[in-house]
């Protein structure tokens, strides 16, 4: 194998190109076709991408700490996506998940205890909250054969609600209306840089995403799941319960959900609640898609894919105040976009004949019984 | 280079009463996450702060969010900089984000509109919603009654403390309308309330989803309190009307924040309740170039004129709005003022001089409006006008 | 429609020309190194090497699937350039691949008629019928038409290939080991139907293992070796050593002849003696068994056999009858409708695939790309499915231990002679051949007690397939349990110490293979008693 043992697991994608190169092409594709569009509208592009890398990488006192924190989040979504994917499924349910996640985390308001226990306690509460929220699709698909993809988009759409409601009548603050009560101290992951977004959750995601790549290639468990995901047949064939890789990697992906949920409350100043309407949370858990599909749906991908759109987030903010000719916000989320959809394209293409098979499955249940295997 | 900056910030601080009118020259509003083009509450927060800065000769910066996670960083980028004198912040819901700001960078100047923010370089600029919402509840009861309709209806957004202002205003005002309806008709009045929070400032698709289901109950027209909903609000009202095919009278559009009366070329807007967010936001900056900034709370209400239910001077002032927002052709101005006149005949005049006197007892202070700031006032009011509801 | 290759041809003496072909794979393996080949109509070209030499790499250069590093293709009217297999086959070029290039959930019918129009045009399924019917009738090979070929037996999806092929119009077809999963019989017909191709002046490419068939239908062969080009002689010409030789690059015996001779040498007397006599039920014990089928709803009627340890117990006939679904019901893939079958007196019905293997079974199965392989894993990966929670390959936490899993992998290599870069390559850069190697070293490392293996020298170079069945044989002498499936007549007949040939889900009788003549065995699997 020529690609560095950690590469191990990054698929060589059609152009036949290392995998970090062709996203730093990609990236570079991005770049250029955001400046043409930039230049377009009467735009500097050189100033505007100035301000991009100065907001997002400027400084280690705050520019970097602040992309860090945004991609906090998105690292555990995109684990969500990226081991259900692995196992060969279609995950869309991180946003849900992390929903039910955040609630749970906010409930330990509730309670009383001591600093680190605290936060112990709401980072397990979410965690299980996700992990429970993602077997319901699982059970579905493994009980009635449900679809995942649709189960779990109507999942997030129950939780969505759900939350809602937890947010307006149960969990609320009855001073604020607008938002829960808040986690007190004690459950908070600290800010690690003053001044700063980041707090200790990204020690969790980043935990979180190397237990992920070790479960994946250094366990038979790991081991399962990936089979599962490639060739369901040949796991079958192998002695592995498909059952078995379908429940874990769904709960995995739930709890790495439901951590997100805990992070971007527990660990996010300065609400540290949810805010009525969820506008913390909103897409966080689709974002993470895209991440996954930037880190090529790998642990180690996935923690650079975080670490650039954390990047982009948080110089992009910078691009409509800086200079003369600032540009506006629509416009740099136009240019965020393109840059994202160069870097995923590679992956996407390459899971796309997955991407079919799924399709085509739906269209087939919808169609007459077939006696399809449980 | 170090000890330099060292002493130049030791002169300036020493310096600092008497330099308090050297202006850096540049103001910063941020918006909440509705962001510019909802034809009220942010670009009106826009049009305030834009207007101060042409008048002062200062530059002006606007910055959008595009989630509520922006707030923070947002803001402590702005104050990171130190090139702005005064830094706006449009919205409720920066509130949170204003407060570790403002404690972060306390020689900073902020405002912000809607939310109390104690903080001493905080300007925090409020308004007495009910009272307007008061006036548009009344007329909202009475023209209902008028047509012969069971209801009226409001759309609202995400359930914050700001919108129990509206919400106990209308409440108040509808039962005051419905009372004045008995009292000069003699005819009975019970017009009932339908209200729901949508739970979104931004998805207008929800707002046209509310309006409509409230329309087939026969709502006599749909007050928005939630922003750019109001926009799906009125497409609903539209739509009926089309159906219907009727070009005036009820069902009605009920603007906010800006005088809306023009929208869809002022044929169905009967009257908006204006909240002046560009008078605060031009208080502000102007309280900061006169030096006269303070932190603390200042209260905007019918007295102030910083709210008010739209008339036809204001009209005008909007339809001047709508057309540089590009939401209204300038050749479309004459027939959108006959449109909204039109609408306007569908009521009788002494409903309108009900709305007036309604607006002089407030004003006088004889007539009180109610107002809640939690939950637990708003549903003492809901309990206390139940409008139809069991 | 007259293709533009049809009217290349009158002008000139050659169909397609390659010169100083060569093909470097993006891990640095040279597949193909400088071969210049000339293709002409009316002739049958037979395409020889050993596994790895680089035969599916050459053709699929031939026929657009693949650029090579340097060199080109020309016809008559000068290079050509394919960027799709599409465009190959609009100017008359089709192949047939070793593995099957099908869509799983389309039916036969819907596969031809896909592979013949255009993206988003209605797929014209009537008219693909009556072709394909009438293809079936001249060409002899017979499928089912609707049902989705994923269901299909790999004999069966073979076929289907080779007729999605053939019913387009092509000038030159290549068809790439066609012949590894069909029955002399079928094999027969498909030769004639190809001589008859010959005649109208078509230009055929054949790749195959099975000298036998070169010598039956070619007129010309090609062999490579390590990738180059090693010959090119008149089959007339040549003898079968001479050709072996020219594959190994040294003197062999051959052993190529030896295959069907084994029986009847080098099975030792001892080992022959346990398939006669009944001995109780043997260590595979299959009684009454009835097995579903995804076309019928039963594929397997009311079977019962016994494998005794020390015995190879043979099941020939077409594929398509039954075997593949009796293999998985014994293995755990697919349940049962009825009946008994045990292992050791234990009952296996019912119990999935890992219960099934720590009795002790071995599978190799007959499809390597459904069943045997994770294609995108490493060999590495793909050398412990199956065998991944073994303590020497597992240890605590679920911890995998790659270094022992490395060992493992590289005394496979080096034992069964697997062409590879690496413990860390894809499986699925390997060639067919190699595929099937790991597939069976994997298997066969188990030291199982019984062996359940379908096809098992599929797609190996003869060498690699003496070697395979050497070391079945020599697990039967050391009192294994062999149960052994196979298209392959003549190796059933070789190793079995007992036959039995399946038709419809019964086997028609059971015998020991010097009790029957060819002939009869070819009534038996065609249904007849006789
Ligand atoms: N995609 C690939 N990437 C890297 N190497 C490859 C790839 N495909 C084939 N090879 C290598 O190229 C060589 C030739 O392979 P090829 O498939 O052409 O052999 P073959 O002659 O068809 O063998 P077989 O008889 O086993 O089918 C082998 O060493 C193989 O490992
Ligand atoms: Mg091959």
């Amino acid at each position: 194998m020529r690609e560095g043992r950690l590469l191990r697991g990054v698929h060589r994608t059609h152009t036949g190109v290392h995998p970090a190169l062709e996203s730093v092409l990609a990236a570079i594709l991005g770049l250029l076709v955001g400046a043409v569009i930039m230049l377009l509208w009467g735009y500097d592009p050189w100033q505007a991408y100035w301000a991009l890398l100065k907001g997002a990488f400027g400084g280690f006192g705050y520019e970097i700490p602040t992309s860090v924190a945004r991609g906090v989040p998105l690292i555990l979504t995109a684990l969500t996506f990226s081991i259900c994917l692995r196992a060969g499924m279609f995950n869309i349910g991180a946003e849900g998940q992390m929903y039910v996640g955040a609630a749970a985390a906010v409930t330990v308001a509730y309670l009383r205890l001591p600093y680190p226990w605290h936060l112990l306690v709401g980072v397990l509460l979410a965690a299980a909250a996700g992990a429970i929220w993602s077997l319901g699709p699982a059970l579905l698909k493994l009980t009635r054969g449900v679809s995942e993809v649709i189960s779990t988009i109507m999942f997030n759409w129950i939780s969505r609600f759900l939350v809602f409601y937890l947010v307006a009548y149960v969990l609320v603050d009855p001073r604020q209306a607008q938002r829960t009560v808040r986690i007190p101290f004690s459950a908070r992951f600290p800010i690690l840089v003053p001044g700063t977004d980041l707090s200790a959750a990204v020690y969790m995601a980043l935990g979180f995403a190397l237990l992920v790549y070790f479960l994946l290639w250094h366990t038979a468990v790991g081991y399962e799941v990936r089979a599962a995901g490639l060739n369901p047949t040949a796991a079958r064939y192998g002695g592995i319960s498909i059952r078995r890789t379908v429940l874990l990697s769904f709960a995995l992906g739930g709890v790495a959900a439901g951590l997100a949920g805990a992070a971007t409350t527990m660990g996010l100043p300065p609400t540290y609640a949810i805010i009525s309407g969820l506008p913390d949370l909103m897409n966080l858990g689709f974002d993470g898609m895209a991440v996954a599909m930037v880190g090529r749906n790998h642990p180690i991908g996935i923690l650079f894919a975080a670490l650039f759109f954390g990047g982009l987030n948080a110089g992009g903010r910078v691009m409509q105040f800086y200079g003369e000719n600032p540009v506006p916000l629509e416009m740099v989320r136009v240019v965020m976009g393109t840059i994202v959809l160069a870097m995923a394209i590679p992956e996407l293409v390459r899971i796309f004949p997955a991407l079919v098979r799924a399709g085509r499955a739906l269209v087939r249940r919808a169609g007459p019984a077939q006696g399809e295997e449980a | 280079m170090r000890k330099w900056l060292g002493l130049a910030l030791v002169v300036a601080l020493v310096a600092a009463p008497a330099a308090a009118q050297a202006l850096k020259g540049k103001v910063a509003v941020v918006l909440d996450v509705g962001g510019r083009g909802d034809l009220s509450f942010n670009d009106m927060g826009f049009k305030g702060t834009d207007k101060a800065a042409k008048d002062f000769k200062l530059t002006m910066v606007e910055v959008q969010n595009a989630t509520a996670a922006d707030y923070l960083p947002n803001l402590r980028n702005l104050a990171r900089s130190r090139e702005y004198d005064l830094i706006i912040c449009v919205g409720f819901l920066l509130g949170d984000a204003l407060e570790q700001t403002a404690r972060e960078f306390p020689t900073q100047k902020f405002a912000i509109i809607d939310s109390v923010v104690d903080a001493p370089n905080v300007m925090s600029i409020v308004f007495r919603e009910n009272e307007m919402s008061a006036l548009i509840g009344a007329l909202a009861a009475m023209a209902a009654a008028h047509h012969g309709y069971p209801k009226a209806g409001v759309v609202l957004g995400i359930e914050i403390p700001v919108l129990y202002h509206f919400e106990a205003g209308f409440r108040f005002g509808m039962d005051w309308g419905n009372k004045k309806y008995t009292a000069v008709t003699g005819k009975p009045a019970n017009v009932g309330l339908l209200y729901t929070y949508t739970g979104s400032f931004s998805d207008i698709a929800l707002g046209k989803a509310a309006t409509e289901a409230m329309l087939a109950q026969g709502a006599v027209g749909v007050y928005n309190v939630a922003g750019p909903l109001g926009i799906g609000d009125l497409e609903a009202i539209t739509e009926y009307h089309r159906n219907k095919g009727t070009r005036s009278g009820p069902p009605y559009y009920f603007g906010v924040d800006a005088n809306q009366d023009w929208m869809g070329k002022g044929m169905h807007g009967l009257a908006s309740g204006m909240k002046r967010v560009d008078v605060g936001c031009y208080m502000a900056v102007e309280a900061v170039v006169k030096g006269t900034f303070k932190g603390g709370v200042v209260s905007l209400g019918l007295k102030e004129k910083g709210v008010g239910i739209s008339r036809y001077e204001d009209l005008l002032e909007f339809i001047e709005f709508g057309v540089s927002a590009g939401a209204l052709k300038p050749e479309d101005i004459a027939e959108t003022i006959l449109n909204w006149q039109a609408n306007r005949k569908t009521l009788p005049d002494w409903i309108w001089a009900a709305i007036d006197e309604l607006e002089a007892g407030i004003l006088a202070g004889t007539i009180k409006v109610p107002t809640a700031d939690s939950l637990v006032e708003m549903q003492a009011i809901r309990a206390r006008y139940t409008l139809g509801a069991p | 429609m007259i293709s533009a290759g049809a009217r290349e041809r009158k002008r000139d003496g050659y169909f397609l020309r390659a010169e100083g072909i060569t093909k470097v794979y993006a891990d640095g393996t040279v597949a193909v190194r400088d071969v210049t080949l000339e293709l002409r109509p009316g002739e049958i070209v037979g395409l020889l090497g050993e596994n790895g030499a680089g035969k599916t790499t050459l053709t699929k250069i031939l026929s657009g699937l693949l650029p090579p590093t340097r060199g080109r293709v020309v016809s008559p009217r000068g290079p050509v350039r394919f960027g799709s297999p599409r465009e190959a086959l609009d100017f008359g070029i089709g192949m047939v691949h070793q593995h099957f290039a099908l869509v799983g959930t389309f039916t036969a019918v819907e596969n031809v008629a896909l592979s013949h129009e255009r993206p988003l045009a209605p797929l014209a399924l009537a008219a693909t019928r009556a072709g394909l019917e009438r293809l079936m009738a001249e060409s002899g090979l017979k499928v089912p038409l609707d049902v989705p070929v994923e269901k299909l037996a790999v004999g069966e999806q073979q076929r289907v290939e080779i007729l999605k092929v053939l019913s387009r119009e092509v000038e030159l077809l290549i068809l790439d080991e066609p012949t590894s999963v069909l029955t002399p019989l079928e094999v027969d017909e498909l030769f004639a139907f190809l001589r008859r191709l010959r005649g109208e002046g078509k230009s055929i490419v054949l790749i195959t293992h099975k000298l036998r068939e070169v010598g039956a239908i070619t007129d010309r062969v090609v062999v490579l070796r390590k990738g180059a080009l090693v010959g090119d002689v008149r089959t007339a010409d040549v003898t079968k050593e001479e050709l072996a030789q020219l594959m190994v690059g040294r003197a062999v015996g051959t052993r190529a002849a030896r295959a069907v001779e084994l029986s009847t040498e080098e099975i030792p007397a001892h080992a022959a003696h346990g398939a006669a006599a009944a001995r109780g039920p043997g260590v595979l014990h299959v009684e009454g068994l009835t097995v579903p089928g995804d076309t019928k709803p039963v594929a397997v009627h009311d079977l019962s056999f016994d494998v005794y340890a020390g015995e190879i117990f043979g099941i020939a006939g077409v594929e398509g009858n039954g075997q593949s679904e009796l293999v998985e019901a014994l293995t755990g893939l697919r349940p049962a409708l009825k009946g008994t079958a045990t292992i050791h007196g234990r009952n296996i019905l019912g119990l999935d695939p890992r219960q099934i293997y720590r009795l002790g079974v071995a599978h190799i199965p007959e499809d390597r790309w459904r069943l045997g392989l994770v294609l995108p894993f490493t060999l590495a990966e793909n050398a412990i499915l199956g065998v991944h929670r073994w303590p020497q390959f597992r240890g605590p936490f679920s911890v995998l231990r790659w270094g022992k899993i490395h060992a493992h992998v590289r005394s496979l290599i080096e034992r069964f002679e697997i062409q590879a870069t690496g413990p860390g390559a894809p499986a699925r850069s390997l060639s067919g051949g190699n595929q099937q190697k790991l597939i069976v070293g994997r298997e066969l490392a188990k030291d199982p007690a019984i062996v359940i293996a379908s096809q098992p020298t599929r797609g190996l170079d003869v060498g690699a397939a003496q070697y395979i069945r050497d070391i079945l044989v020599e697990m039967r002498d050391r009192g294994r349990a062999i149960l052994l499936v196979s298209a392959d007549l003549d190796e059933v007949l070789a190793l079995s110490d007992r036959v039995a040939i399946m038709y419809e889900g019964r086997f028609m009788g059971v015998a020991r293979p010097e009790e029957l003549s060819r002939e009869r065995i070819g009534m038996l699997m065609g249904g007849v008693r006789g």
